[in-house]
């Protein structure tokens, strides 16, 4: 079983990333909310980051989301994979502040993580957060991520790792 | 709303050029460790070569076109990655080669960038066409002379420093 191109939560449609995303992708990236992710970056950055996001999709058979709300992409959501050794990663992000506060990010990652770890039955993920990132930890808590001591990449020194299992997903 | 794109394949008297596919990446990986890779960004890490390759594939679904990987039809191997690109800080659409370790010295980047290149005029329909030169790669400029290419003038790439810009015959001159 592959995972799902299109997933619908409540008041989400969760879906493979497309060219029209690249100009609000752009904005976020160009944000403070980038700051915990190594940004601000600059449109070239965005581009490049942006199609090995979509890039993923098509070397490994799944990838990160787009969270699309009323029509408009507010942000992202899913697993990645740098590296076939390794766990995937997973990760969540709202591109703009307006849509805090709403539990969206949280609709939208306990959804993935049912279908991730419950219908395709993978045996975990893990989550990298920066401890000062608050907004994320509490997500992470909310749907079931346990607190590790692992040593976090190279490429993401100071963060802290997280553990999703299938254990959890009820 | 799925997104489904299909990367063409083509075919030349040598190579198949198809999508950019998870089994690249080793080779891949090594290439842009080697001092090979000082034109284009490189030597790099593991890491950054898997973002290349996925940023490889998902030029694709960005821009509807892109860089294909070569494969060596007497082998079944990878051989370079060769096509059409225009990420966010390019001046206009390129043509650009990368050959991988062993794979140099065949004509092999000439042969693909021909069939590239009849693939932007003849299927998308594109007028022109430039390829950007690190200054000193005298490999890659070898190449664009083959090729018919003339330089047209200097630009500086945000990351990968001062280029020369060369510009591809047009598709009436080829006919």
């Amino acid at each position: 079983m592959t995972a799902a191109t299109t997933l619908t939560t409540d008041r989400l449609t969760l879906r493979q990333p497309q060219a029209s995303d690249l100009p609000p992708y752009t904005d976020y990236c160009a944000s403070p909310r980038t700051q915990f992710v190594g940004g601000p970056f600059d449109a070239a950055q965005a581009f490049d980051k942006f199609a090995a996001f979509a890039g993923h999709w098509a070397l490994r058979g799944f990838g990160r989301y787009i969270m699309q709300q009323d029509g408009a992409p507010i942000g992202h959501v899913g697993p990645m994979q740098r590296d076939h050794r390794q766990p995937p990663e997973f990760t969540w992000t709202l591109w703009d502040s307006r849509y805090e506060g709403q539990g969206l990010a949280t609709e939208a990652a306990a959804h993935v993580r049912d279908h991730l770890l419950g219908d395709l039955r993978w045996p975990e993920m893990i989550v990298h957060i920066l401890p000062d990132n608050s907004g994320s930890i509490g997500i992470a808590e909310r749907i079931g991520a346990t607190r590790t001591d692992d040593t976090p990449p190279a490429w993401y020194e100071g963060a802290v790792v997280y553990r999703l299992t299938a254990e959890v997903s009820a | 709303m799925t997104v489904t794109f299909s990367t063409p394949t083509l075919e030349t008297e040598r190579l198949i050029l198809r999508a950019p596919a998870l089994t690249d990446f080793d080779v891949l990986a090594d290439f842009y460790a080697s001092p090979r890779a000082e034109f284009v960004g490189g030597p790099q890490s593991r890491e950054l070569s898997w973002r290349n390759l996925a940023l490889e594939a998902g030029h694709w679904v960005l821009r509807g076109f892109g860089r294909w990987t070569l494969v060596e039809k007497t082998t079944q191997n990878p051989v370079g990655i060769v096509g059409l690109w225009h990420p966010e800080g390019f001046p206009e659409n390129e043509l650009g080669w990368d050959l991988f370790d062993g794979a140099t010295g065949k004509g092999y980047a000439t042969e693909a960038a021909i069939a590239a290149r009849h693939y932007a005029y003849d299927t998308l329909g594109w007028t022109t066409l430039t390829s950007l030169i690190a200054i000193g790669n005298d490999g890659s400029r070898r190449v664009a002379e083959r090729l018919g290419a003339t330089y047209d003038s200097d630009f500086t790439h945000e990351r990968f420093g001062p280029m020369q810009l060369w510009r591809h015959p047009g598709p009436e001159a080829l006919t």
